[in-house]
C-alpha cells in the first residue's frame, strides 16, 4: 500500500524529515506517536502533497508508484485522505455542497459516474445519522462555528463518504469528548478492510484503545526511531518518550 | 474603434440643446452647461476623479468585440428600454406603472420635473452631473404616490448595441423618481454592451417612510464606457437598499450620493465588482448623514483578476446635527493576479460629536490554506479557486434575499466565475 523510503522534506527552508521510512500493508492500521514539534503533521501534509513542504530526498510509493510529484487533488483522487489536526472554516461554501462538489470532482477524476441529487442526499443523511451531524450543520458553511469536536466528526464524515484507500488521521482525537470519540473510533472502525490502510497519528494511548493498531511508530527529530506492537503505547504512557527512546537506543 | 468624445462637441451639443426650450428649462440647461464648461471633463488632477481618469479614457481607442451578452429577461417586471440610449416605447411597458418618458414630461412642463429634477442632494460643482443635465433630454420620470406599493419591479434596460447610433457627444440619460410618504418600490437596472460614452443620472427622492430597493448590474462588454451618478434625498423613516454589482468596462464608474435627510433614515448598500483583462470599475460613495439618528451601512467586495482594476472610495460625512449617527463601511478585495490592482480610499468627515463610524479595508489573496484543503478532497485547483471566490460573492449576493432579483445577479456571477475564476496568481 504505503511505502515511505528515506524521505527527507524541507519548510521552508529548514529540513523537518531526516530520512523517514514506513511501510504500511493493506488492511493495518499503524500509529505514530511523537514528541510535540516532532514531526507529524508534517508527514501527513507531504503525504497529502501540501505546497512548502519541499521533498529533497526518499521517495513516496503508494500502490508501487511514486507519489511525490503529484498534485493534492491527484493524490485524493488516488485514494489519500487526510483527516486535518485543525480543519478549516470556509464562509461561504455550505458543508452539503463542499460534500457533493468533493465526492463529485473524485469520481470524476477517477473516471467514474457521478452520483445524481437523490442518491446523494441519501448516502450523506445515512452517514450523518451515524456520526450524530445534525441536518442543520450540513447546512451551516463548512465547519464556520462547529466546535472542535463537531468538526472533527465532519472530518470522519468526509472519509465515511470519499472512501480512501489510505486514510491519514492527525490528531483525530484532540478536542473530542468520550462520546465523540467513540462515534469518530466507530467509524474508522467501521471503515476498517483489507484493501484499506490507515495511519493513525496521536499522542494518547487512549485512542488506541479504541482503534486497535498493528504497529506504533515513534517519530522523533524527523525519522521513526521506534516500531513495535501496542504494547509501545503503553510503555510511553508510563515511562515518556526520552525514557522508552533511549533504552531503545 | 469607439468614437471620440470631444469637450468641443459637448459644449457645441449643449448649445444647441438649449435653443426653443422653455424658459425655466432654458435656465437650467444653461446654468448646467456653464458649470460643465468651466468645470471640464474630469481628469486625474481633480481629487475624486484621480484613480479614474475619465477625461483619458475618452481618448483612448477602444477595440469592439463581439463579447456582449444578451441583456437579462425580467419576466414579471414593468420594462423601460433604452437602445443605444434611446427610450424605445414600442419595446416598453412603463406605462402601466405611471411612468412617463423624460422627453414628454418636459414637453408638457410637468410640475414634478420642474419641482424636483437638478434639487435631490445637489451637486453643484459635479462635472458629470452639470453634463448630464445640460444634455438631458432622454430618459424617465416616475412618481409613486402617498401609501402606494409597486407591486412590480420597474426594469430599466440600457442596452448599448451599436456604436455607430450612440452619437459623437455620447448619450445622457436622465432619471427622476419620487415615492412619496409611505410609498414604495423595486428599482432593478440592467447595462449592457459597450456604450461608446454614456452619462446616467438617477435622481431618487424619498418622502417620510418610503422605502427604495435599488439593484444595478453592470453587465457591459469590454469597451463599454459609462459614468452614472445616482442621487437620492431620503426622507424621515425612509429606507434605501442598493445593491450593486459590476463587471467594469473600459471606462466604468458609478457614485451613489446619498443624503440622510430625515431623521431615523437609513441607507445600505452592497456592492461586488468583478473585474478581469484591463476592465476598470470604479465605485464612489458619499453618504451624508444630516439629520440625528440615522443609519448607514455599506459593504463592497471586489474580485480582481489579470491586470483589472478596481476602486473603491467611500466618504462618509456626518453634519453637526447628525447626533447619534451610526455609519458601518467595509471594503474587501480579492486579487487573484498579481496584475490587479486595487485602489481604495475611505473617508470620514465629521462634524457631531455623538457618533458611532466604522471603517474597514482588506485586500489579499485567496486563502492558501483553504485552498489546500479543498484540493486535499480532491477538488481540482480551478474549480476550488472558483469555489472560494463563488462563497466570497455569495455573502454579497444574500443580502438582496428575494430569490427573483437575486437570480440575475447571481447568473451574472456564474458566468463571470466560468471566464476567470480558475485564474491562478501564480502562474502569471
Ligand atoms: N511553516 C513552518 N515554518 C517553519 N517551521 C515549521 C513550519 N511548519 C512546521 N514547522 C516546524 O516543523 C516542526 C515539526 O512540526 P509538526 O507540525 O510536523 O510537528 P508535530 O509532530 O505534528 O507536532 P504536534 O504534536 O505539536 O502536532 C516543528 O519544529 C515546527 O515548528
Ligand atoms: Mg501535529
Amino acid at each position: 500500500m504505503l511505502e515511505i523510503k528515506d524521505l527527507h522534506v524541507n519548510v521552508f527552508g529548514k529540513e523537518i524529515l531526516k530520512g523517514l521510512s514506513l511501510k504500511v500493508p493493506p488492511g493495518e492500521v499503524h500509529a505514530i506517536m511523537g514528541p510535540n514539534g516532532a514531526g507529524k503533521s508534517t508527514t501527513s501534509y507531504t503525504l497529502a502533497g501540501r505546497a512548502g513542504y519541499e521533498v529533497t530526498g526518499g521517495q513516496i510509493d503508494l500502490f508501487g508508484e511514486d507519489i511525490t510529484g503529484l498534485s493534492p487533488e491527484e493524490r485524493a483522487a488516488k485514494g489519500i485522505f487526510l483527516a486535518f489536526q485543525y480543519p478549516l472554516e470556509i464562509p461561504g461554501v455550505s458543508t452539503m455542497n463542499f460534500l457533493k462538489t468533493a465526492m463529485n470532482a473524485q469520481a470524476k477524476l477517477r473516471g467514474e459516474k457521478e452520483l445524481d441529487a437523490a442518491q446523494f442526499l441519501r448516502i450523506v443523511r445515512a452517514a450523518a445519522k451515524e456520526l450524530n451531524i445534525s441536518e442543520d450543520m450540513l447546512k451551516r458553511p463548512l465547519n464556520v462555528g462547529f466546535s472542535g469536536g463537531e468538526k472533527k466528526r465532519n472530518e470522519t464524515l468526509q472519509m465515511a463518504l470519499l472512501k480512501p484507500k489510505l486514510a491519514i488521521l492527525d490528531e483525530m482525537d484532540s478536542g473530542l469528548d468520550i462520546d465523540a470519540l467513540k462515534l469518530v473510533a466507530e467509524g474508522v472502525n467501521k471503515l476498517r478492510a483489507p484493501d484499506r490502510s490507515f495511519l493513525v497519528i496521536t499522542h494518547y494511548q487512549r485512542l488506541l484503545d479504541y482503534i486497535q493498531p498493528d504497529v506504533i511508530h515513534i517519530l522523533s527529530g524527523g525519522k521513526i526511531v521506534l516500531s513495535g506492537d501496542k504494547s509501545l503505547a503503553l510503555q510511553l504512557e508510563e515511562n515518556g518518550y526520552d525514557a522508552v527512546i533511549n533504552k531503545a537506543a | 474603434m469607439g468614437k471620440v468624445v470631444s469637450l468641443d462637441n459637448l459644449l457645441a451639443s449643449m448649445e444647441a440643446r438649449r435653443t426653443d426650450v422653455a424658459p425655466w428649462l432654458g435656465a437650467l440647461l444653461g446654468e448646467a452647461g456653464e458649470k460643465f464648461a468651466h468645470l471640464g471633463l474630469p481628469n486625474r488632477r481633480v481629487e475624486a476623479w484621480r484613480y479614474s481618469d475619465l477625461a483619458k479614457a475618452l481618448h483612448e481607442s477602444v477595440k469592439l468585440e463581439a463579447d456582449a451578452d444578451a441583456p437579462p429577461e425580467f419576466p414579471g417586471a414593468c420594462l423601460a428600454a433604452f437602445e443605444n440610449g434611446v427610450l424605445v416605447d414600442k419595446l416598453s411597458s412603463y406605462c402601466a406603472m405611471g411612468a412617463i418618458s423624460l422627453r414628454k414630461a418636459l414637453a408638457q412642463q410637468d410640475p414634478a420635473v420642474a419641482a424636483h429634477i437638478g434639487k435631490i442632494n445637489p451637486q453643484q460643482d459635479h462635472p458629470i452631473v452639470n453634463l448630464n443635465t445640460a444634455l438631458m433630454e432622454e430618459g424617465l420620470v416616475l412618481h409613486v404616490p402617498r401609501d402606494v406599493t409597486m407591486a412590480t419591479p420597474l426594469h430599466l434596460r440600457f442596452n448599448w448595441s451599436d456604436v455607430e447610433t450612440q452619437g459623437d457627444d455620447g448619450r445622457h440619460l436622465r432619471l427622476l423618481v419620487v415615492l412619496e410618504e409611505g410609498a414604495s418600490a423595486t428599482i432593478f437596472e440592467s447595462h449592457d454592451g459597450a456604450p461608446s460614452f454614456a452619462t446616467i443620472v438617477s435622481e431618487f427622492r424619498l418622502a417620510a417612510n418610503s422605502s427604495l430597493r435599488h439593484i444595478r448590474l453592470e453587465n457591459f462588454a469590454a469597451a463599454a464606457r459609462q459614468t452614472a451618478v445616482t442621487l437620492a434625498e431620503i426622507g424621515e423613516k425612509a429606507t434605501y437598499r442598493g445593491f450593486y454589482l459590476s463587471q467594469g468596462g473600459h471606462f466604468a464608474r458609478h457614485e451613489a450620493l446619498l443624503k440622510l435627510a430625515g431623521e431615523q433614515s437609513f441607507a445600505e448598500m452592497d456592492g461586488a465588482y468583478l473585474v478581469a483583462d484591463k476592465r476598470h470599475c470604479d465605485n464612489t460613495t458619499v453618504v451624508t448623514h444630516a439629520a440625528p439618528n440615522t443609519a448607514s451601512k455599506q459593504t463592497f467586495r471586489g474580485v480582481l483578476a489579470g491586470a483589472g482594476r478596481g476602486v473603491y472610495q467611500g466618504c462618509v460625512q456626518v453634519e453637526q446635527a447628525a447626533q447619534k449617527t451610526d455609519a458601518k463601511q467595509l471594503s474587501r478585495a480579492l486579487l487573484l493576479s498579481h496584475r490587479a490592482e486595487i485602489v481604495t480610499k475611505p473617508e470620514l468627515e465629521i462634524f457631531a460629536d455623538d457618533v458611532k463610524c466604522s471603517h474597514g479595508a482588506t485586500a489579499g489573496e485567496l486563502d492558501a490554506n483553504a485552498l489546500f484543503f479543498l484540493r486535499a478532497r480532491g477538488i481540482p485547483e480551478a474549480q476550488a479557486r472558483a469555489l472560494l471566490v463563488e462563497a466570497f460573492l455569495a455573502e454579497a449576493l444574500d443580502t438582496i434575499g428575494d430569490e427573483v432579483l437575486r437570480a440575475p445577479a447571481a447568473e451574472m456571477v456564474r458566468k463571470w466565475l466560468a471566464r476567470h475564476a480558475g485564474e491562478a496568481s501564480h502562474v502569471e
